[in-house]
């Protein structure tokens, strides 16, 4: 027996749970406390607290689970869970909180008083996390939510540095020397390339690439998640996913709502950067990337990364020619009555910020070339969806039409990520009876109706992820930083008046007529989602 | 000789009656088909053109918008799975019904509910079929079943399997619900246990466990069985486990001495009303975790009475004391677990797990290192027939904890029923 090599080390740390094997939660979170900065703020309102509140129902959550919420208000522990308890009442898919239970999980809530640029206020709430870990035996491990503008991460993540409270286990140089500490972050992240690498530049003075978990709640969503089952999970799909056979691919993210009293933070932002720069290339990245060598978050965000390279940002002289961008005048969306952005109020009355944008981008890699994909995003359009519609060639050979029958429409795959998440095959059928008669049909899955179960919502998902220590859902640093190098030029080029003019679209319209004619150009025509 | 036929003649009515109930469900999108003496041939054919029929329906009155989708497509259909039921009994007609009618929003599926009554003086099928559509998810899709209902008179009764063979539908995964004490000895389950991929029944309602269980081993489905008594120990199960989640409790488990298991009976007497097996659900929880804890069988120390027990078993470390005993209470359902106290020993003193159930929610604690008892509550809701089975069928695959637990539950009882030495 000595003789044979004997297999690896044990693995580091205790043997798993014996009691876990085959139960249905197999993604259970450490004990910890995550503590919310901007406790007082509307995402832990609306999103946090029902978020927390649906996981505990669904036993996500271990028993140790402990709340701190951080802020500037003046408020008691009792204030600050009546603040959350009113938020689970208002907007939790569960609703309203069940008393017994919610009193048991308010035990664990606690509200720490502070401002963040006092240093004080760190060093108090590094001591009340040394005395949950040895009250609530939350084992040192600590979860940072920044539920605050962006312009306030470096104060903050300087702040937790001097405290003591941004490293993890070993490195940590007071309290607990074990257990982890992640920072979950909330986009925008950045205003430019310059402006994403500072960012990332101050963060990594303080914590390690895998403890920052920057958040964009699109990967959260089931059918994007989905997105990889039905490429790497089917055999039927991946052969044809490819330049061969692979015509085009149009993603839309359309939005039936104006800024919505975000007038001063949307005017300085624009489509682009709003939906493009994250959703918008984040989608084409789980659509057109390599199977991963595994799941894991490194092998899945490398991959992306990968699409991303391949993306290259456009030449000044093309902007005006593969982008479009647009602003809504006044008009209908929904029965409802729609002022033009113009005259929403904190925006420019002179505005020439896009609320709309349409890129033809390109992907140079051996699977994509040649085939174009048109991404649109805008505000104030006819319906509220997300897909990605995948156009197929046409049959080589244009067999019916000696028949008569004039060109089948090609066949198209639409994956449906908002509303009515589903998949949608299009296809040609012969009507029944005599001649040849030839129509276009559908194959539609929707999730709906198929499993008519609850899905979580992107938060639920994405927090128990963050727990649970998994990334794949999570952006990493290179990624933003390349997502933004593709749109520094177009955003370049058009403050220098180079890339084309602002064109104007009337509310509850699918954008301007110039959208169209992009692809027009090329033969093609925007699916009508 | 007489007066047994007549009882079989009004069986047949009642469950005649009980299964009708099918025909009135308010999503229904087509008219109940009822037909008598039919043959199989004829019910494939009504079931192929069901949903052109209910399609022909919608486009006469464009005005419902329910029931054109989006895409101009009416009744989009969706099915996920064949579910076949067996009622042997009256009681079991109702349960059918109900949980059937409340189970379809959860699993689009072609549902056919076999009634075999072997004893008619009469032959033949009598058929019902209906389909119906839900709004689930508040409203936003809709999800459409079918129920197939045929009594089968006479001599076919004892042929079930080539009756339903041809009415499933093609590629779908086929499972077997017997709800009640399945029939084992009855040619009927074998035949119609294989035409399916999975068998799921409810342990609870076996009247002898240790030989019920000892079948169930055997049936070597694709997708296993699925156990509803088993299915209501989830949630303890996950709490238990919750307990040693987190590392430094972990280290208590090899140390485990004590299990002590209470569970329901009702208050008036020592077998529950209705339910067979009050222990099943007892049973396979300490299977459950002496089989995750690689315990074994070592003495009865009290011979099962009344529904109580007390074994020694052999643990990695130590020996455990295994108590398992009803109480009276009529707050719960009969069977289910109504506490759990798992007592070991740290590195720095005792520890114990608590799990106690209350109405819908239950108390959960830990007391072990020496620190303040983290106690919480949590939501434990009674679940519904349909819901256990929903669970279930959502499963298509088998269950080797489950496997596991339920031969180490058969030791146990066999363990229990010894005389003690």
């Amino acid at each position: 027996m000595a003789t044979t090599a004997s297999p690896a080390a044990a693995p580091a740390g205790p043997a798993p749970n014996p009691l876990r094997a085959g139960l249905r939660l197999e993604r259970i979170a450490e004990p910890c406390t995550m503590v919310i900065c901007g406790a007082t703020g509307d995402l832990t309102e609306r999103k946090l607290g029902p978020a927390l509140y649906n996981t505990l129902l669904g036993g996500f959550l271990p028993p140790e689970f402990t709340v701190v919420g951080f802020a500037r208000r003046d408020l008691t522990d009792e204030a600050f869970r009546a603040h959350l308890l009113d938020g689970i009442n208002k907007y939790s898919r569960n609703r309203p909180a069940k008393p017994s239970i919610w009193e048991s999980f308010a035990a664990g809530i606690e509200y720490h008083r502070g401002d963040f640029d006092d240093a004080a206020a760190f060093t108090e709430l590094a001591k009340r996390l040394d005395r949950i870990d040895r009250d609530r035996g939350t084992a040192g491990n600590r979860l940072f939510y920044l539920a605050v503008p962006p312009s306030l991460y470096p104060e903050i993540i300087g702040n937790l540095e001097r405290a003591g409270l941004a490293a993890s286990g070993e490195k940590r140089t007071t309290g607990p020397k074990h257990g982890w500490t992640r920072v979950i972050v909330e986009k925008p992240f950045g205003y430019d390339l310059a402006s994403a690498q500072a960012l990332n530049h101050e963060i990594a003075a303080a914590l390690d690439e895998e403890q920052v978990f920057r958040i964009d709640h699109y990967l959260g969503k089931e059918t994007v998640q989905n997105l990889s089952v039905f490429r790497f999970g089917n055999g039927l799909f991946e052969p044809i996913w490819n330049r061969r056979y692979i015509d085009s691919v149009q993603i839309t993210v359309a939005e039936t709502v104006g800024v919505e009293g975000r007038g001063e933070f949307y005017d300085g932002t624009g489509a682009l950067r709003d939906i493009i720069q994250n959703h918008g290339l984040q989608l084409l990245a789980m659509f057109a990337m390599e199977p991963p060598v595994d799941l894991s978050a490194e092998d899945l965000r490398d991959e992306k990364l990968k699409v991303l390279r391949a993306v290259k940002p456009m030449p000044p002289e093309d902007v005006a020619r593969n982008t479009v961008r647009g602003q809504y005048v006044n008009g209908w969306v929904e029965g409802e009555r729609m002022p033009a952005y113009r005259d929403e109020p904190e925006v420019a009355p002179d505005s020439e910020t896009e609320t709309y944008v349409a890129l033809k981008l390109a992907i140079e890699s051996w699977r994509w070339a040649g085939v174009p994909f048109y991404i649109r995003t805008g505000k104030a359009m006819p319906s509220r969806v997300t897909e990605i519609a995948v156009q197929f060639r046409r049959a080589p050979l244009a067999l019916f039409s000696r028949a008569g029958v004039p060109q089948i429409d090609p066949n198209v795959l639409a994956i449906r990520v908002q509303p009515d998440e589903g998949i949608l095959l299009r296809f040609g059928a012969k009507v029944p009876g005599q001649g040849l008669n030839i129509r276009t049909v559908n194959m539609d899955f929707r999730y709906g109706s198929s499993f008519a179960v609850d899905s979580p919502d992107a938060y639920e998902t994405l927090l128990l992820d963050a727990m649970v220590g998994d990334a794949s859902l999570f952006t990493r640093n290179d990624e933003v930083e390349r997502a933004w190098a593709i749109l520094d030029p177009i955003l370049d080029t058009w403050s220098s008046g180079e890339g084309g003019p602002l064109h104007f679209y009337g509310a509850g319209t699918w954008g301007p007529p110039a959208a169209d004619e992009l692809l027009e150009r090329d033969g093609r025509a925007w699916r009508r989602p | 000789m007489t007066g047994s036929r007549s009882a079989t003649v009004e069986r047949e009515r009642a469950a005649h009656r009980r299964l009708m109930r099918f025909g009135v469900h308010p999503g229904q999108v087509v008219p109940m088909w009822e037909t008598s003496d039919t043959s199989v041939q004829a019910i494939a054919t009504h079931l192929s053109s069901l949903w052109m029929a209910a399609d022909g329906a919608a486009e006469a009155a464009p005005g419902d918008a329910r029931t054109v989708t989006e895409k101009g497509l009416a009744h989009a259909r969706a099915s996920v799975l064949n579910l076949i039921a067996v009622v042997i009994d009256d009681q079991a007609a109702d349960r059918v019904v109900s949980t059937l009618l409340e189970l379809g929003v959860r699993h689009p599926s072609r549902a056919i509910v076999l009634a075999p009554h072997p004893g008619s003086s009469k032959r033949g099928i009598d058929a019902r079929i209906s389909a119906h559509c839900t709004l689930a998810n508040g409203g936003g899709e809709r999800v459409c079943c079918e129920e197939v209902v045929l009594l089968v008179r006479g001599e076919s009764a004892a042929h079930l399997a080539g009756i339903v063979a041809p009415l499933l539908i093609h590629d779908l995964p086929t499972h077997v619900w017997w709800p009640g004490d399945p029939p084992f000895r009855n040619p009927a389950f074998d035949q119609v246990v294989e035409l399916c991929d999975r068998v799921l029944f409810d342990s609870s309602d076996m009247d002898d466990l240790a030989a019920g269980w000892r079948r169930i081993a055997g049936l070597r489905r694709r997708s296993g069985s699925g156990d509803l008594s088993w299915e209501r120990l989830h949630l303890w199960q996950e709490l238990t486990a919750q307990f040693f989640d987190a590392p430094r409790f972990r280290r208590y488990l090899p140390n485990v001495s004590r299990l002590r298991i209470r569970y329901a009976v009702a208050p008036s007497g020592a077998t529950g009303a209705g339910i067979a097996s009050p222990m099943a659900q007892a049973l396979l929880y300490a299977g459950w975790i002496a089989t995750r804890l690689g315990w074994k069988r070592h003495r009865t120390l009290e011979t099962l009475t009344a529904g109580a027990f007390r074994l020694v078993l052999e643990g990695r470390h130590e020996m455990v004391d295994l108590l398992v005993e009803p109480e009276a209470t009529d707050a719960v359902r009969a069977g289910d677990l109504l506490s759990v106290r798992m007592a070991s020993r740290g590195e720095t003193g005792a520890g114990e797990f608590i799990i106690d159930r209350a109405v819908d929610d239950a108390a959960v604690a830990t007391n072990a290192d020496g620190m303040t008892a983290l106690f919480r509550r949590v939501p434990m809701l009674p679940r519904s027939e349909a819901e256990l089975l929903s669970a279930q069928l959502a499963l298509d695959r088998a269950d080797a904890v489950y496997d596991d637990a339920m031969r180490a539950a058969g030791i146990l009882l066999a363990s229990a029923r010894e005389v003690t030495a």
